[in-house]
């Protein structure tokens, strides 16, 4: 710390390399555990019809049989749509009330229960203003009016921000699809679902039908998120390519200064492997400096201004200023690595310049 | 006590001629003894002092200090004798710019894990004699060419050697300055200390016990 210019240029460089990358690990984690929290809310299997390689409606008439095979607990058929409020998408779930899921609450008002009642998320409440006694119609049917009776949060913001449950009977009527559901969730008894799944091979022989258990789920998921992932880290290795030798050059930032004072410390009896631990330390107060600062900072952009900018890279639809609250979870091991990241990279910018300085006469060291 | 013999220096310039600084120097200076190295620019004397005090190696020759063949030292036996043995006076001062007076000072007992408040102390009391008690918190830019001598005195003396070695101690500093210095010398002589100048300036004669002439790397 004996140089405040030159520990203020590596600590900068280190900030401006970490900080992204702690912000993005954050995101990314918090994103993988609220999609591995909602699949794990889920069913254990689903169940739809398959047309041209794609997801498509499932009659309801297959209903009850399917609830009837040995292992199945319980079936829940829903509708997932998606239509437009004003200028703004959202996803409407249809779905009895007594089949929503446990992590959806009320923060306000209360469920669903008549026809024509919808309970909206905190977010999309919040972008349109809604609260609980308001009314509105969607762009597909304009003259049915829905009721907010109340505003509800999830575990999972990412997918609540723009969602609107109703009843199964509602959503039917708002897309004109009577007898059909988008999906069957079916929950199982532990260790039956390859047994169910060949029961739903004798139900549905001659019909096209796909069935997907959770970890293909698991897998979809993951894979839209590494998709993402993979632009911002494209983007993120150019601008790191690019932070690396701004850190070397920024650590052998006045050579010939330290190089002088290698050469007085050696001449007033300082051993070399003295000098080379004094400049590790400082090296390593820089390192820990900067990546706690990058770490504080990771935090707020991400906690205070809700990843402004970076969130589209893991969000689509997330815009340069997400309107949900975007998931985060900071955990110890990317700090950790961040921290020996930035030393190594301090170390290799001065360590071996200066112990070279150190292993000359000191004469020669000393000299400008 | 400090002997050279067959001592030689030389540098290879960018056309590869050789070119020597110190030729065939074998010389003996015995203990607490006030030596003085005189002679033109470029005559060797600053060579032959980095030398003897281990801060630069030989081309050829041998140096002994308390019957010890330094130029057989490694590395770290070479930090040691500088830490234990030897001071250094120079004349540009060589002081870190980034630190301030007391710093520059206590700098060489860092290694030697003396505790800051020991280290301050120990600096007080030498720039107090000095005369720069009121500069501890001064960095070397803003002292006077005078006072960075002085500091730089201070720090060859914090870890009291028996050896001191003074390049032109005296030519970056005004003549109230130097003769402060040359006292100050020759107290140090007078408690123990070897000295050894090397400098253009005539008055250090007074006080020495021996001068060696120097030109053309010869001690003539």
């Amino acid at each position: 710390m004996r140089h405040r210019t030159k520990t203020a240029v590596v600590c900068l460089c280190i900030i401006a390399i970490l900080t992204p990358f702690l912000a993005a690990i954050a995101i990314s984690e918090g994103i993988r555990r609220q999609s591995m929290a909602s699949v794990e809310a889920g069913g254990d299997l689903y169940l739809t019809f398959d047309e041209f390689g794609r997801n498509t409606a499932i009659p309801l008439k297959y209903l009850d049989e399917v609830k009837k095979i040995y292992g199945v607990t319980k079936v829940i058929p829903r509708i997932i749509g998606r239509g437009y409020v004003q200028n703004k998408l959202a996803v409407i779930v249809g779905i009895d009330k007594e089949n929503l899921p446990k992590s959806v609450s009320c923060v306000s008002g209360r469920m669903f229960e008549q026809a024509g009642e919808v309970v909206v998320g905190i977010d999309l409440a919040r972008h349109f203003k809604l609260q609980p006694g308001d009314q509105f119609s969607m762009r597909c049917q304009q003259r049915k009016l829905f009721n907010v009776t109340g505003l509800f949060s999830a575990d999972a913001s990412i997918w609540s921000s723009s969602l609107l449950f109703m009843s199964f009977k509602d959503a039917a009527d708002l897309f004109g699809k009577q007898g059909v559901a988008t999906d069957f969730q079916i929950y199982s008894l532990p260790g039956h679902n390859s047994e169910i799944a060949s029961d739903l091979y004798g139900i549905f022989q001659n019909e096209p039908y796909r069935v997907q258990d959770k970890l293909m789920v698991e897998l979809y998921f993951k894979k839209g998120f590494m998709l993402k992932e993979g632009i911002f880290s494209a983007l993120y290795l150019v601008a790191f390519a690019l932070g690396i030798p701004a850190i070397l050059v920024a650590s052998g930032f006045g050579l010939s200064e330290r190089k002088r004072e290698i050469g007085i410390m050696k001449a007033t009896g300082w051993h070399t492997l003295e000098v080379l631990e004094l400049i590790s330390f400082e090296q390593l107060l820089i390192s820990l400096l900067g990546a706690t600062i990058a770490l504080l900072l990771s935090i707020t952009w991400v906690k205070y201004f809700n990843g402004v900018c970076i969130a589209q890279f893991f969000v689509a639809e997330a815009g340069m200023l997400p309107a949900f609250m975007l998931p985060s979870q900071f955990l110890p091991l990317p700090f950790f690595l961040s921290f020996f990241f930035s030393l190594l990279l301090t170390m290799v910018g001065s360590i071996y310049s200066s112990w070279r300085a150190s292993t000359e006469p000191p004469v020669a060291s000393m000299k400008l | 006590m400090i002997k050279t013999e067959g001592l030689c220096k030389w540098y290879r310039g960018h056309s590869s001629h050789k070119v020597s600084a110190v030729q065939d120097v074998t010389l003996s200076i015995v203990k607490n003894s006030f030596v003085v190295f005189k002679g033109p620019s470029g005559s060797g004397k600053t060579t032959l002092l980095n030398i003897i005090g281990t801060l630069d190696r030989p081309s050829a020759g041998e140096v002994f200090i308390n019957g010890n063949n330094v130029t057989r030292f490694s590395d770290i036996a070479l930090s040691g004798l500088r830490r234990e043995k030897i001071g250094f006076i120079f004349q540009d001062f060589y002081l870190i710019p980034n630190l301030s007076s007391w710093e520059n000072v206590s700098y060489p007992l860092v290694p030697l894990g003396i505790s800051a408040r020991n280290r301050y102390e120990t600096a007080k009391t030498l720039l107090e004699k000095m005369g720069l008690g009121d500069r501890l918190a001064h960095t070397p830019e803003e002292l006077s060419g005078g006072q960075q001598q002085r500091v730089a005195i201070a720090r060859a003396l914090v870890n009291r050697p028996g050896i001191i070695i003074a390049d032109e101690p005296t030519s970056n500093v005004d003549e109230e300055t130097g003769e402060h210095i040359r006292s100050l010398l020759k107290e140090l002589k007078d408690n123990g200390a070897t000295i050894l100048v090397a400098t253009h300036d005539a008055s250090f004669e007074k006080p020495a016990d021996v001068v060696f002439k120097m030109k053309n790397g010869m001690i003539g």
